[in-house]
C-alpha cells in the first residue's frame, strides 16, 4: 500500500543532492535517545509510539529516482515499528545500549531503498529504559523531532491517565502545498532579491580553520555547561534591552568568531526553523533552513548598541528566511569546491526539548542533527534553567584539542562579554591560555655568565693558543697570533683615544685583517660599527654624523669617504702588543651598532650590549653543541647582524672560522667549493640565497653538520628541497637586529612536515608574545602582533630616544622590563612554537585572496629555467596590486615556458602578471633582497591593461556577450577563468568567425584563452584554422615537462566534453582530445574499431614521440582507450595511466538492437547537455532536434550542417564498430571510474573487463553515467586521475609491464553472458 | 493524579494570569513599538515579529505554568489567535 507520488520539497532537495554525493555518509541520520527511569507501561508506550509514528507520515517516506528528478511517496512498508531490545543482562546495560545505538547511527541509509526511520527501545532493567530514534534528515528536522517526541509523550500520558489525546499531528499535505505555493510566489522573488542584494558584493567567507567544508562520516563533540549566573545575566540583559536572549548569544558568538578570523566581518550560518506563520508549523518534517547572517560587530560601541544592531540584522534576514540557502548558493555561483556561503554555524535552541512522561524521569541525549561541514556552536536549553554549549566539528578540519579549546574559550568569552561595557574590553584567550602563552611557553630562564663578549673571546683564544683560529684564502692564523695582533691594535686604538663608550667604524673587505679589527675594537672596550662602502655617499655621511665614530678602520684609498673621521689603515697597524693595559668593558656596554633601513628610509643605528649578544652566543654554542671539530663559514656581510655569530662563535667554542673571499657570498658555485674544500660544518643562508644555492649543480650532495636560515621566511618547499639536495641539519632562526640576532629557533628537519615552517621556540632568557591590538595574549592559532622581551633586547636606536620609546615599550606582563614591537604578525601553535604570518603593515591579497609569495617562488624555481627569483606584490597604480616575478637566468629565459610552468602549479590569481628578467637581483648590503631597487615592470602586454587594439576591444565585447559579464574586462582576462565552458567557447568562435571572417579554432582558444592572446592569433591571419572538430585538438596547454593526457571521445565522436576535466587537473598538464576523423564529411568511417585505434595510436605517437602515454575515455572512449593502449604497447611504447570513465566491454552491447537514427540524435542532445529522456515531446528527427538546439541557444545548433551530419554519422558508425570489436588483452592496470548511481540491476560491472586487462583499480563516483564529465563528478575524478598520472610520471623508466600478452591476443574473448 | 517533579515549581510559583493586554504589551516591547500599534487581527509577522522573538514570548508566557506549544502559536501568528490559545489553556487549568 502506498500513497501518491510527490516531488521533493525545496528543503529536501538540497539534502537529497548532498546525500547522493556522499552516499556512504551516515551523518544524514539525525538521532536522539531518551533515558526513561521509572515504571514504564510498555503496552501504553508501544501503542503511543505506533500512533505517533503513524501520524508523522514523513517517517514512512521512500524516495525514488526518476527521469524527471527525485520523487517521494508515503510507503506503508517503510513505516518504522518499535524494536524492543533487552540488554538488562549486560554488565553495564546503559553502555551496551549506547554501543548498539552508536553502531546503528553509523549505518548510512539509502533513501531509495531503506526505511528512513528506526525506533528502538532498550530495556536496561525493570525501571530503566532507553528509547532511541533515528530519522533521516530528509524526513525531519530538529524541531520536527521535538514535535514527534512530545506527541508520543502526550499520547502515552493520555493512555495512562485516561485524558483526551489532543490534536493529531497534521499530515504532510500542508508541507507539500506550502512548498509548491512558495515556489511560484512573488514572496519568493522578493526573498531572492533581498538575499541577492545582501550578497551583491560577494564577500569573502572566513572560518576558524582552512580547508574544504565537506562533512566527514563522524564529528568531534565537546560540551560545557554555561553557569547559572551567566545564564541569568544573559536573560537579564536581554530583558533590559528587549532583544531575545538567543539573538544576544548569536551576536556574541559572531564576535567570538570574528576575533579568530581577524576579518572586519563574519558570516555565520544560523539555522532557521521556518515554521512561524506556516500551516506546516506542527508537522514533523524537514523545513529547516540555514541563513547566512553577516555580522560586523563594532568592538568599541557600547555592548547594548552592538547587540541591537546585530538583532536588527537578524530580524531582517529572518523575514526572508524561507528562501533556501542552497538556492542562494546557486544564485551566487557558490556550488562545488571550497566555496562557502557562510562560516561556522551558530544554533540556539531556547526551549526545553525533554518530553514529560507521566511517572517517569527523562533525560534527553541528542546524538546527531545532520552533517557537520565545518564547526557548529549549539546552545541548548535543558531542564528549565540549564544552558549547555555543544561544539561539533569536522574532524578533517579540527583536532579534538582545538574543539576542546573552543568549548572553553567561547563559554568564557560569552560570560565575560555579559559583564563588559563593550566587546573591546573582552579578551579572546581564557585565563589558562593567557598563562600558558605568556609564561609557560616562555619559561626560558637559564643562567649565563654575566661577562662581556671580549672576555669570552679572550678566554677562548687563551685555551687553545696553537689551534687554527681563522682560515682565509689558503692562509691561516692560530689563536695566539690572533690574540696578539688584536691586542696590539686595541692598544694602538686606546692610545688614539678609543675606550669604553666610544664607537669605531669598520669598513674592511672580508680578510684576516677584518677579524683582527673586530676583536681589537671589542678589546679596546668600544663598540664596532660595520659600514658597507658600496652604499651611496649620502647614506654613509648620515650614518657617520649620527654615530660619531672616533676612528675608522678601513683601506687607505677609502679615506675621502670618512670626512673628518680619522682612518687607521691595516698597513699602519701595530702587530706587537705594547705594555698598556686595556680598558675593561662592562656587560651593559655596547658591543656593536648596526644600522638598519627604517621603513621611512632613514637608517637607524641599533645599539646591542655585551650581555645581550653573550646570551645569544652561549645559547647557540650549547644548544647545537659547537666544539673544536666545527668549522664555521663566515660569508654574511658584516652589516647584517647574522655575521655577528659567524664572527665570534668560533672563538668562544673552540671552532675555527673559515672566511669566504669577498663577493663569494653571492656565488653559489664558489660557496659549494669552499664548503667542500675547507670542510665547513656550519653555514648560514638567507632563504632566497639558499634557493639559489640549491639550484647550483655543484651543491648536490654537499655535506655539513648544520645549516642555519634566517632573515626571510623559510618556505616549506625550500626546506624539503634542501633535504633532497644537501646532507645537513637545517635550522630556522628568527630575530630582528633589535634583539641580538635571533630570538627563536625551529629544527626544520627532513621529518618536519610543518606548513608553514614555524619560527619556533624562544631562546634562553627570552620571551615571545603574540598580542592583540589591546596588548592581550592571543590564544593558539589566532594571529596577533609579535613582541619580544628578555635579555637580548637592544639598548635602542642610537641618538633616537623618540624611535626607541615607540618600539621598545614597557612589558605589561613583567614589571620593569621592556618589550620590542617587531611589526610582524604571528600565531602560536599549541606545542609552543610561533608561526610567522607576515608583516602587519602589508598583507598581500589579490582579488581578496591571500597570496603566498613563497609558493609562487617555489613554482618559478621548480621550472629549472632560472637561477634565482624574487616574487613581490607591487602597487604601482594605487589600488591595483599586481604580482611580479623577477628572475635571473643564464642567458635570456624562456618567459612563456616559465609562465606556463607556473600557471600549472599555482592558482590563477597567483600567476605573476609580469616576469622581468634581470642580470642579478638587487640586494641590500646585508644580502637581502632590495625591493626598492626592483624596476617597475612595463605592464604593456603583461597584465591588467585595457583592451587596446581594435581586435581586443571587439573580442572583449564578445567575451562579455557570451559570458553575460558586464564588468569592464582587461586584456588578460581569461575566457575559462571567467566561467566560460567549452560549449560557450564554440559559440564564441562562431561569433569570432562572423566578425573577423575566420577563427583560430577551439584548440587555439583553449591554449590562448585571454583576450590579448586570442586577439594576437586573430590578427596573425588565417593560418591553420581548427574548427574544433579536427581529429586531434588541444583542450588545454600545461606544464611542458609533464607527459600529456589523451582523452578519447565518447560515442558522439567529439571530445570537448573533457574540457572541464582537463582544467581541473592539478598540476596542470597538456590534455589533447582525440575526435572521430569521420566528423569531416569527406572522411569515410573507419573499417573497424581496431583500425580506428591504430589510427589514434599513430596520431598520439606523432605529437608526443617519447611517451609515456596517459589515456582516458568515457563510455565508447573507454573501449577505444583500451584498444589504443594495446596498439601502443604492441609498438613497444611505455604506457602511463589508462583510465576508463564507466566503459563496458563490447560483449555487453553486441546483442542490443541496432541503433536507429533517433539514437544518434539522442546522443547529440546529450552532448549539448540535455537529457533526451526528459524531452518526450521532442520529435526525434534531424530538423526538430536542430531546431530545438537552436531555440535553446545551444552552440551545437549553430554548427555547420556538414558538422552536424558528421556527428550523426559518427554516432551511428561507432555503434557498429563497437558491436564488431573483440578485445585483445591489455596486461596493464585500468584506472576505472564507475558511475556508482547507475546500472542497478543491469549486471554491468567493471569486473566484466577482467578477461581483457591486467588489473582494475576502481573508484566509485556518486554520479549517473551521463553526468561523468559534469562538475560534481569531475571534482571526484580529477584528483584521483592526477595522482595516478603523477605516480607513473615519477616512476623511473622501468621495463613496461604493459606489453600485450601475445597468447591472450590469440585467444578469443569470452562470450557475453546473456 | 501523580505530581511530576517538573511540576513542583509550577505549583509552588503563583501563576501570574496572562491577559490579552499583557500579551499586547509584551509583543509591542519585543517589536520596540507602542501597544496601540498592535491590532488584534494584524499579522504579527508583517509587524516584524520573527520566530526567535515569537518563541521568546511563548516561553515567557509559559513561565507561569501554562503548557503552551510554540508550534500551535506558529500556525496563526495574530494577537487574536494567540489569545484564543492562551485563554483555552488557562480555562483548562482553572477548570
Amino acid at each position: 500500500m502506498s500513497g501518491p507520488v510527490h516531488p521533493l520539497t525545496e528543503a529536501q532537495s538540497g539534502l537529497w543532492y548532498a546525500q547522493r554525493l556522499a552516499p556512504g555518509n551516515p551523518l544524514f541520520n539525525t538521532g536522539q535517545y531518551i533515558e526513561l527511569t521509572g515504571p514504564l507501561d510498555l503496552p501504553a508506550f508501544e501503542a503511543a509510539l505506533a500512533q505517533g509514528v503513524a501520524e508523522a507520515a514523513s517517517l514512512s517516506l521512500r524516495m525514488e529516482e526518476t527521469p524527471a528528478g527525485p520523487v517521494q511517496r508515503v510507503l506503508h512498508e517503510a513505516r518504522p515499528h518499535l524494536h524492543i531490545i533487552d540488554v538488562s543482562a549486560a554488565p553495564d546495560p546503559l553502555a551496551a545500549a549506547q554501543a548498539d545505538i552508536a553502531r546503528d547511527m553509523a549505518i548510512p541509509v539509502d533513501p531509495t531503498r531503506d526505511p528512513l526511520a528506526g525506533e528502538r527501545l532498550f530495556i536496561l532493567g525493570p525501571r530503566r529504559f532507553v528509547w532511541q530514534q533515528r530519522i533521516h534528515h530528509l524526513a525531519i528536522d530538529g524541531y520536527g523531532m521535538i514535535l514527534l517526541t512530545q506527541r508520543v509523550a502526550e499520547l502515552y500520558n493520555a493512555r495512562l491517565r485516561g485524558t483526551p489525546q489532543g490534536n493529531p499531528l497534521p499530515g504532510l499535505g500542508v508541507v507539500l502545498a506550502e512548498d509548491a505555493a512558495y515556489r511560484g510566489s512573488p514572496k519568493r522573488e522578493q526573498d531572492a532579491a533581498f538575499w541577492g542584494a545582501l550578497f551583491a558584493d560577494r564577500p569573502d567567507v572566513a572560518s576558524l580553520a582552512p580547508g574544504a567544508p565537506v562533512s566527514a562520516a563522524q564529528f568531534h563533540r565537546r560540551a560545557v555547561e554555561i553557569d547559572a549566573a551567566t545564564f541569568a545575566r544573559l536573560r537579564a540583559l536581554a530583558e533590559r534591552i528587549a532583544i531575545p536572549w538567543p539573538d544576544v548569544l548569536t551576536a556574541l558568538a559572531g564576535a567570538y568568531v570574528r576575533r579568530h578570523t581577524g576579518t572586519p566581518e563574519v558570516i555565520l550560518g544560523v539555522p532557521f526553523m521556518a515554521r512561524l506563520g506556516s500551516a506546516a508549523a506542527r508537522v514533523p518534517a524537514m523545513l529547516m533552513n540555514v541563513l547566512p547572517l553577516r555580522l560586523a560587530p563594532d568592538e568599541d560601541a557600547p555592548l547594548d548598541e552592538m547587540l541591537a544592531q546585530a538583532a536588527k540584522a537578524f530580524t531582517r534576514a529572518r523575514r526572508h528566511g524561507r528562501y533556501r540557502s542552497e538556492q542562494l548558493r546557486r544564485d551566487l555561483k557558490l556550488i562545488g569546491g571550497q566555496r562557502r556561503l557562510h562560516g561556522p554555524l551558530v544554533n540556539i535552541l531556547p526551549f526545553d526539548e525533554t518530553p514529560r512522561f507521566s511517572g517517569l524521569e527523562t533525560r534527553l541525549e541528542v546524538l546527531s542533527t545532520g552533517p557537520v561541514e565545518d564547526i557548529t556552536f549549539t546552545f541548548r536549553l535543558h531542564g528549565t534553567e540549564g544552558l549547555r554549549l555543544e561544539v561539533d566539528a569536522n574532524p578533517d578540519l579540527y583536532t579534538i584539542g582545538e574543539v576542546e579549546a573552543h568549548t572553553a574559550r567561547l563559554s568564557t568569552f560569552v560570560a565575560t562579554c555579559l559583564t563588559a561595557r563593550r566587546l573591546a574590553d573582552v579578551p579572546t584567550a581564557t585565563m589558562a591560555e593567557a598563562r600558558r602563552y605568556l609564561f609557560e611557553v616562555n619559561d626560558t630562564t637559564r643562567p649565563v655568565p654575566d661577562v662581556t663578549l671580549s672576555a669570552l673571546i679572550e678566554a677562548g683564544l687563551a685555551r687553545t693558543p696553537d689551534a687554527t683560529a681563522v682560515r682565509f684564502n689558503g692562509g691561516t692564523i692560530d689563536c695566539a697570533t690572533l690574540e696578539a695582533r688584536s691586542r696590539a691594535l686595541a692598544g694602538q686604538m686606546v692610545r688614539a683615544g678609543v675606550g669604553r663608550g666610544s664607537i669605531v667604524a669598520i669598513a674592511l673587505p672580508r680578510s684576516l685583517e677584518l677579524i683582527v679589527a673586530l676583536l681589537a675594537v671589542l678589546r679596546a672596550g668600544a663598540a664596532y660599527l660595520p659600514l658597507d662602502l658600496s652604499h651611496p655617499d649620502e647614506r654613509l655621511a648620515r650614518i657617520l654624523s649620527s654615530a660619531e665614530p672616533v676612528l675608522a678602520l678601513a683601506l687607505p684609498q677609502e679615506r675621502p669617504r670618512f670626512g673628518r673621521v680619522p682612518v687607521l689603515a691595516p698597513d699602519d697597524w701595530e702587530s706587537r702588543p705594547g705594555e698598556a693595559t686595556l680598558p675593561i668593558a662592562q656587560p651593559d656596554d655596547a658591543a656593536y651598532v648596526i644600522y638598519t633601513s627604517g621603513s621611512t628610509g632613514e637608517p637607524k643605528g641599533v645599539v646591542v650590549e655585551h650581555r645581550a649578544i653573550v646570551n645569544r652566543l652561549e645559547w647557540m654554542r650549547v644548544h647545537y653543541g659547537f666544539d673544536a671539530s666545527d668549522r664555521i663559514l663566515q660569508k654574511t656581510p658584516m652589516t647584517f647582524d647574522v655575521s655577528v655569530w659567524e664572527f665570534f662563535l668560533p672563538f668562544i667554542s673552540g671552532a675555527s672560522l673559515v672566511v669566504a673571499p669577498p663577493e663569494a657570498h653571492r656565488d653559489p658555485r664558489a660557496i659549494a667549493t669552499l664548503i667542500r674544500e675547507e670542510g665547513v660544518t656550519t653555514a648560514h643562508f638567507v632563504p632566497s640565497m639558499l634557493a639559489a644555492f640549491l639550484a647550483e649543480p655543484a651543491a648536490k650532495g654537499v655535506r655539513l653538520a648544520r645549516v642555519f636560515c634566517s632573515g626571510e621566511e623559510l618556505p616549506a618547499e625550500l626546506r624539503d628541497r634542501f633535504h633532497r639536495t644537501v646532507v645537513a641539519e637545517l635550522h630556522n632562526l628568527y630575530g630582528p637586529t633589535e634583539a641580538a640576532v635571533d630570538v627563536s629557533y625551529w629544527p626544520a628537519s627532513a621529518e618536519d612536515a610543518s606548513h608553514p615552517v614555524p619560527i619556533g621556540f624562544p631562546v634562553w632568557n627570552t620571551r615571545l608574545y603574540v598580542l592583540d591590538d589591546a596588548n592581550r595574549p592571543q590564544p593558539p592559532g589566532v594571529a596577533g602582533h609579535l613582541y619580544l622581551a628578555g635579555v637580548q633586547l637592544a639598548r635602542g636606536y642610537l641618538g633616537r630616544p623618540d624611535l626607541t620609546a615607540e618600539r621598545f615599550v614597557p612589558d605589561p606582563f613583567v614589571p620593569g622590563e621592556r618589550m620590542y614591537k617587531t611589526g610582524d604578525l604571528a600565531s602560536w601553535r599549541s606545542e609552543g612554537a610561533v608561526v610567522y604570518l607576515g608583516r602587519s603593515d602589508h598583507q598581500i591579497k589579490i582579488r581578496g585572496l591571500r597570496v603566498e609569495l613563497g609558493e609562487i617562488e617555489a613554482a618559478v624555481m621548480s621550472a629549472g629555467l632560472v637561477r634565482q627569483a624574487a616574487i613581490i606584490a607591487r602597487e604601482d597604480q594605487p589600488g591595483a596590486q599586481r604580482i611580479v616575478a623577477y628572475v635571473v637566468a643564464d642567458g635570456a629565459p624562456d618567459i612563456e615556458r616559465l609562465r606556463a610552468h607556473v600557471a600549472a602549479r599555482v592558482p590563477d590569481y597567483m600567476v605573476p602578471s609580469a616576469f622581468v628578467a634581470l642580470e642579478a637581483l638587487p640586494v641590500t648590503s646585508n644580502g637581502k633582497l632590495d625591493r626598492s631597487a626592483l624596476p617597475a615592470p612595463d605592464f604593456a602586454g603583461t597584465g591588467g591593461r585595457h583592451p587596446a587594439t581594435a581586435t581586443e576591444r571587439r573580442l572583449a565585447e564578445l567575451f562579455a556577450e557570451q559570458l553575460g559579464v558586464s564588468d569592464e574586462m582587461s586584456a588578460e582576462d581569461d575566457f575559462f577563468s571567467l566561467g566560460g565552458d567549452s560549449l560557450q567557447a564554440v559559440a564564441l568562435l562562431l561569433r569570432v568567425r562572423e566578425l573577423f571572417g575566420h577563427d583560430p579554432g577551439l584548440g587555439a582558444l583553449f591554449s590562448h584563452p585571454s583576450i590579448a592572446a586570442l586577439a594576437a592569433l586573430i590578427d596573425a591571419g588565417e593560418g591553420v584554422v581548427e574548427a574544433g572538430l579536427d581529429p586531434l585538438i588541444t583542450l588545454i596547454e600545461g606544464a611542458p615537462d609533464l607527459p600529456p593526457l589523451f582523452a578519447i571521445h565518447p560515442a558522439g565522436g567529439i571530445s570537448w566534453c573533457y574540457g572541464r576535466l582537463a582544467r581541473a587537473l592539478q598540476p596542470r598538464r597538456t590534455v589533447h582530445g582525440l575526435q572521430a576523423p569521420a566528423l569531416a564529411p569527406d572522411v569515410p568511417l573507419a573499417s573497424s574499431l581496431d583500425a580506428l585505434a591504430a589510427d589514434y595510436a599513430a596520431r598520439i605517437r606523432q605529437v608526443f614521440p617519447q611517451g609515456p602515454y596517459h589515456l582516458v575515455g568515457w563510455s565508447v572512449g573507454g573501449i577505444l582507450a583500451q584498444a589504443v593502449a594495446v596498439k601502443l604497447a604492441e609498438g613497444g611504447a611505455r604506457l602511463g595511466v589508462v583510465a576508463m570513465l564507466d566503459a563496458y566491454p563490447t560483449d555487453c552491447w553486441r546483442d542490443e538492437p541496432e541503433p536507429q537514427e533517433g539514437d544518434a540524435l539522442k546522443a547529440l542532445l546529450a552532448i549539448a547537455g540535455h537529457d533526451p529522456d526528459r524531452l518526450p515531446a521532442l520529435a526525434l528527427n534531424r530538423q526538430s532536434v536542430i531546431a530545438f538546439l537552436r531555440a535553446t541557444d545551444s552552440p551545437l545548433g549553430t554548427l555547420p550542417d556538414a558538422a552536424l551530419d558528421g556527428v550523426v554519422r559518427v554516432v551511428a558508425g561507432n555503434s557498429a564498430l563497437v558491436r564488431g570489436h573483440f578485445h585483445t588483452r591489455y596486461a596493464g592496470t585500468i584506472t576505472y571510474f564507475r558511475a556508482a548511481l547507475d546500472h542497478e540491476g543491469t549486471g554491468l560491472t567493471p569486473q566484466l573487463w577482467a578477461p581483457y586487462v591486467g588489473a582494475l583499480d576502481i573508484t566509485d563516483v556518486p554520479s549517473l553515467h551521463a553526468f561523468l564529465t559534469g562538475p560534481e563528478a569531475t571534482a571526484v575524478i580529477a584528483p584521483v586521475l592526477a595522482r595516478a598520472m603523477e605516480r607513473t610520471d615519477n616512476k623511473d623508466e622501468t621495463p613496461c609491464a604493459t606489453m600485450a600478452s601475445p597468447a591472450a591476443s590469440l585467444s578469443s574473448p569470452a562470450p557475453a553472458e546473456a | 493524579m501523580s505530581i511530576e517533579p517538573g511540576d513542583i515549581q509550577r505549583i509552588v510559583t503563583p501563576a501570574v494570569p496572562v491577559t490579552r493586554e499583557k500579551m499586547r504589551a509584551d509583543i509591542a516591547r519585543m517589536l520596540h513599538e507602542d501597544p496601540s500599534e498592535i491590532g488584534d487581527e494584524d499579522s504579527l509577522m508583517d509587524l516584524g515579529l520573527d520566530s526567535m522573538r515569537a518563541m521568546n514570548l511563548v516561553l515567557a508566557w509559559s513561565e507561569g505554568g501554562l503548557e503552551l506549544e510554540f508550534a500551535e502559536f506558529a500556525e496563526n501568528p495574530t494577537l487574536a489567535g494567540w489569545w484564543a490559545l492562551v485563554e483555552a489553556r488557562q480555562n483548562t487549568r482553572n477548570g
